[in-house]
């Protein structure tokens, strides 16, 4: 198991929004997690890669237990993440967005983390886009950027958090597209999303949240076609 | 009554010579303030309470008290403590740039608060450390932000810098009050100190507002 959690709980000051949660994800595994807004979707992702700080429980991620700081930096490293704004660095070009990570974190030489964007930025389909500023590109090629960036980093796990919720219709396909190659590409992936079609498609493991504990999981056929629990039902009855 | 030109040309050489000092402690104090405040404004939002703290009492104490009695304190009351006698010149930078610190200080606070949480956690989340994302992504982008404050705070400490004549350090003030005690030109002398000032602070807002235009049109670099 890549990442292993364990009766995860996390609380805001009083407001306890994950209730122990376990949850197991296998190398290459796809998880796409659904659930209501509020429902603590952002924080269990968040809590992989200690954005936030568990109150309860344990998170392992490829034999790394969280606990101390070291580690969450290895984590970091290893753990891609992708937000629902992008969060370019609008003061650097789509070249240096992508490089400073490596450069400063693993200490790549410049020439080869360059070469790297190149490599990554072509994958994505934004070559010429390489010396643009974030702010002169449209919400779907940030949004590519920010997958690229995370990428350099060669990440084992990429968490996403809605990463087309921000986006215009007609965007929302270049992105998931560059998702679903990773996928195939055998990324372990972990998705929070609206995107049934994706879900489907490319899920090899659907989790319905609610309420800051897992309610229902399975294959997308499982839960989308033969939901169990009645909070399921009516939640994919309000979306679908 | 009537305006000596004359005079007013011929003290203008040794007057323009306390504007060359009084730019240099300016531009000095606010070289050492920039620096002092980048990091008692980081300090300010620090995890760790106690270096909260710390910086806190630092920028109450300077902001809570007139600088004219700092100047007092670093000049006359320190070596008192210390034993060793103050120069001047170390009195007047030292007691400019740690006040001018604590301005700066809430002056980068603000523009580091500005700027989207997001960023942050997209710098942490690339396995960057809290230092190197404050160095590479969030301070870069603050320092944009703060130029106008900063620059209004660079004019401030250049008429403020005035005071440190009380010391008997020779800027521009103090030229001024020398040159009146032999030619007695009260008149002449203070017009031209004062435009001589405010030749000066014109020309920092206008650098300042260039600097502000420049960074609009080519929004990029860091
Ligand atoms: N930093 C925070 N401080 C306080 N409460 C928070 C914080 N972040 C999230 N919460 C609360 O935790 C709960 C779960 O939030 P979370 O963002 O995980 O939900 P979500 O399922 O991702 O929702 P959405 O679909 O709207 O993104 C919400 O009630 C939210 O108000
Ligand atoms: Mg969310």
């Amino acid at each position: 198991m890549i990442i292993e959690i364990k009766g995860l709980k996390k609380a805001f000051g009083d407001n306890e929004v994950l209730h122990g949660v376990d949850l197991s994800v296998k190398e290459k595994e796809v998880v796409v997690i659904i659930g209501p807004s509020g429902s603590g979707k952002s924080t269990l992702l968040r809590c992989i890669n200690y954005l936030e700080k568990p109150t309860g429980g344990s998170v392992t991620v490829d034999g790394i237990n969280l606990d101390s700081d070291a580690n969450i930096n290895k984590v970091r490293e290893e753990v891609g993440m992708v937000f629902q704004r992008f969060n370019l660095f609008p003061h650097m070009t789509v070249l240096k967005n992508i490089t400073l990570a490596p450069m400063k974190v693993k200490h790549i030489a410049q020439d080869e983390a360059e070469e790297m964007a190149r490599k990554l930025l072509e994958r994505v389909g934004l070559k010429d886009k390489i010396d643009a500023y974030p702010e002169q590109l449209s919400g779907g090629q940030q949004q590519r950027v920010a997958i690229a960036r995370a990428l350099a980093m060669k990440p084992k796990i990429m968490l996403f958090d809605e990463p087309t919720s921000a986006l215009d219709p007609e965007m929302v396909k270049e992105v998931l597209n560059v998702m679903k190659a990773l996928a195939e590409g055998g990324m372990t992936m972990v998705v929070v999303t609206h995107e049934m079609g994706f879900a489907r498609e490319v899920g090899d493991r659907v989790l319905f949240v609610d309420d800051g504990m897992i309610v229902e999981q399975g294959t997308p056929d499982d839960v989308f076609n033969h939901p169990k629990e009645s909070r399921t039902k009516t939640f994919l009855s309000q979306i679908l | 009554m009537e305006f000596n030109f004359d005079l007013a040309l011929r003290s203008m050489p040794l007057l323009l010579m306390g504007a060359v000092v009084t730019v240099k402690i300016t531009a000095l104090s606010v070289a050492l303030g920039i620096v002092i405040g980048l990091f008692v404004g980081i300090a300010r939002i620090s995890s760790i309470r106690i270096i909260r703290i710390l910086a806190a009492i630092y920028v109450d104490f300077l902001r809570g008290t007139p600088l004219l009695v700092q100047i007092f304190l670093i000049y006359f009351a320190l070596p008192v403590v210390t034993g060793i006698h103050m120069d001047p010149f170390i009195a007047a930078i030292a007691s400019c740039s740690i006040n001018s610190g604590a301005y700066v200080a809430e002056i980068f606070r603000a523009g580091i608060q500005s700027i989207d949480e997001g960023q942050m956690e997209a710098g942490r989340s690339l396995g960057m450390t809290w230092a190197q994302t404050m160095r590479y992504i969030i301070v870069p982008q603050a320092f944009k932000r703060v130029i106008p404050p900063l620059g209004n705070e660079f004019i401030a400490l250049l008429k403020d810098s005035s005071l440190v004549s009380v010391i008997g350090f020779e800027e521009l003030t103090r030229r001024g009050q020398l040159v009146i005690a032999r030619t007695y030109g009260s008149l002449e002398i203070w017009v031209c100190v004062a435009l001589i000032y405010l030749a000066m602070t014109i020309t920092i807002s206008r650098f300042v507002a260039y600097l502000e235009r420049r960074n609009k049109t080519v929004d990029n670099r860091d």
